[in-house]
């Protein structure tokens, strides 16, 4: 691999332009031929459900020939960083934002003043309101755990003990999600809540919740997990108190050791809540939208569930992950 | 009057039952006097709550936060402070998950351990010999850590580990988990190297006061380099057994982790000002944590309520330990 100083100087020289474009009036991008750059916010490096965002976004980034920039705050979820971001990513104007807000009433000023600098702004994930956006991308969290709690339910006859073990308390998608299990249980007269109880998100102090609950009841069929990462401490507490197999356990997320645990019929369905897609169909919406086509206002992915059936079939990671059928998705919403 | 700006541990000490001087073991029983009244309050409200199951339960629930809270406690002890231990946790789980999941059980633990005491070592020396504010040396280092997991891990969470491994976090022994054990042999381990070894006694002569420490001819730095150092080293530890239990690790495992360890060498008795506390006490405080949460979920608080119960629980556990204990301190004739 030898690169002359000619064809070097004018691989700079472009770069050098693509740059000045970019930092252009946006929608003039592609129009000029140039490669639009796109921003892609997410709310940190930790957590592996914003690397399953990015992988998808640098998919579709890929596919669809523009430059792509992942903006994280370096302290997780911080809203005083994300704040500081957003205002530097308007000066430095690219052509559009996919943007996650790390809280979704804090940053609304700071998506004002990208509203005001005439950026593009596809929300994913989590929306907002009173901003101005192209369109909206995520799961509906509600819609996710009505539908994994009601395959549970039929799945248990319709009667039977089941354990309800919250996400952060605080967090407005926990509070979403239990409402989804509450709409499930309201359908179900056999079904009774024995306790309802915070795991935090996590699987250490889940599991812990979980030991000091199975210490009460000594009978529980089920567990509705509000995650993947909780549901996976719940069966391991159950294999460690010798309790495996009489506890059918459900999460959302679709993380791989989870559905690794349902492959292996220790753990009983999950949703998939993909960040990989999320991500992937961001992407495509904001750069359909810079080509001039026409975009939903709300594009929310279908539930699916993954169970002993499909576990075996679905990739672990994102990488492996097929994108999604932008047709199939849209024309679905 | 003049006798009460000495601490009471800066006296010369006469070792009595279990080694501990007479107001050293007033600290800890004025401690239990909390513990019992939350036992006793639980074993009336739940008939759950009192049974052999759920006590061992509770106790394997508060083993891991001992562990990070132990090392805590000696560095607390010298009038110190370690904030990079749940960092360091965080770090080491990472390093041992990824290297035993990747074949080698031995260097995964190995380099866990390494970090962990190597992370201790450098707030040390910044600490002892850079004259750095421990505050600051190690809240540097909550950083530092946070940083190098985050860069090792780049968003992965590993799962998935060895049975061998698990042993340690999951594991019993009879009817005992293995986690309980391990806090018992650490808890006597430093209970025994805190109040029977020069090393020990100079740690609470430190933080009853430096100066005296010094002019007495102690080695002040080298004992500071190792309390840190051992902080680092349980944190690591404690890692370990947090990554045996749960099978999986990310990098934000340790992040709320400082807290509920600091909460736990405070609620033991444990004086933030240093000289006063001990190992001893930091049990009894992550039992205390271990049990109001076990209380809450047998009893079915609603998830709002949780936090305020807790920190309400924290509160009266202190204010009935100042009240009570307080009474018998005095009756006793013991400096308070």
């Amino acid at each position: 691999m030898k690169i002359s100083r000619r064809q070097f100087t004018a691989g700079t020289l472009a770069a050098g332009a693509a740059a000045a474009f970019g930092a252009l009036p946006s929608r003039s991008a592609f129009a000029q031929g140039s490669k639009p750059t796109i921003a892609f916010f997410v709310k940190n490096v930790t957590n592996p459900f914003w690397k399953a965002c990015r992988v998808g976004a640098e998919k579709a980034a890929k596919e669809l020939g523009v430059n792509m920039e992942v903006v994280a705050p370096t302290k997780p979820d911080n809203i005083e960083e994300q704040t500081r971001l957003v205002e530097d990513w308007i000066v430095k104007k690219p052509d559009a934002f996919a943007f996650v807000p790390v809280d979704y009433k804090a940053l609304v000023p700071s998506i004002q003043k990208a509203n005001q600098a005439g950026i593009p702004i596809v929300m994913y994930c989590n929306d907002m309101t009173d901003v101005d956006k192209v369109t909206f991308v995520g799961s509906d969290d509600e819609v996710f755990e009505y539908e994994i709690s009601k395959y549970l339910f039929n799945a248990m006859g319709g009667k039977g003990k089941v354990v309800h073990i919250d996400g952060v308390p605080a967090a407005f998608t926990a509070q979403l999600r239990k409402k989804g299990f509450e709409r499930a249980v309201k359908e179900f007269p056999g079904i009774e809540v024995l306790a309802s109880q915070p795991g935090q998100y996590r699987r250490l102090p889940a599991s812990q919740v979980f030991e000091n609950l199975m210490q009460r009841f000594p009978q529980i069929d089920a567990v509705v997990s509000a995650n993947d990462d909780m549901a996976v401490g719940i069966v391991e507490a159950l294999h460690a108190a010798g309790r495996s197999g009489q506890t059918k356990v459900v999460g959302i997320d679709g993380i791989p050791d989870a559905i690794q645990a349902i492959a292996d019929g220790k753990m009983f369905a999950t949703a998939d809540y993909s960040g990989h897609d999320q991500g992937y169909l961001a992407m495509q919406a904001a750069v359909r939208h810079l080509r001039g086509e026409k975009v939903p206002k709300q594009i929310l992915l279908p539930v699916i569930i993954i169970d002993k059936e499909n576990a075996g079939k679905v990739a672990r990671t994102p990488e492996e992950r097929s994108a999604p059928s932008w047709d199939k998705v849209v024309g679905k919403a | 009057m003049t006798m009460q700006a000495v601490r009471p541990s800066a006296r010369p000490m006469k070792p009595d039952l279990l080694g501990l001087s007479p107001d050293r073991l007033f600290v800890v029983v004025s401690r239990l006097v909390a513990l019992t009244l939350i036992v006793v309050t639980l074993s009336i409200l739940s008939p759950y709550f009192l049974t052999w199951s759920n006590l061992i339960n509770v106790a394997r629930h508060a083993a891991p936060l001992f562990l990070l809270s132990a090392g805590l406690t000696l560095v607390v002890l010298t009038g110190g402070i370690d904030l990079s231990v749940g960092s360091v946790l965080g770090l080491a789980a990472c390093l041992a998950a990824s290297l035993i999941t990747g074949g080698s059980l031995v260097l995964g633990i190995a380099a866990a351990l390494g970090a962990g005491l190597a992370c201790g070592i450098i707030n040390g020396v910044l600490v002892a010999y850079a004259g750095v504010p421990s505050f600051i040396a190690t809240y540097g280092m909550l950083w530092i850590a946070n940083g190098l997991a985050y860069v090792f891990m780049q968003g992965e969470v590993i799962y998935g580990l060895p049975a061998e491994f698990r042993v340690i976090g999951a594991g019993f022994v009879g009817p005992i988990p293995v986690p309980v054990l391990i806090m018992v042999v650490t808890l006597i381990a430093l209970h025994v190297l805190s109040h029977r070894t020069p090393l020990g006694r100079g740690i609470y002569a430190i933080g009853g006061s430096p100066v005296a420490a010094r002019l007495s001819g102690m080695p002040v730095q080298r004992r500071l380099m190792f309390v840190y150092a051992v902080s680092g080293l349980m944190a690591s530890f404690a890692a370990l057994v947090v990554v045996a239990r749960t099978n999986a690790a990310d990098v934000s495992l340790g992040e709320e982790q400082l807290l509920p360890a600091l909460a736990a060498v405070c609620l033991g008795g444990t004086s933030l000002f240093g000289g006063v506390g001990g190992v001893a006490g930091t049990a009894v405080g992550a039992l205390i944590l271990a049990l109001v949460l076990n209380g809450m979920n047998l009893l079915g608080i609603g998830t709002f309520w949780q936090a305020g119960v807790l920190g309400f629980i924290i509160l009266a556990s202190v204010f009935a330990d100042q009240i009570v204990g307080g009474r018998i301190g005095r009756a006793g004739g013991t400096t308070q």
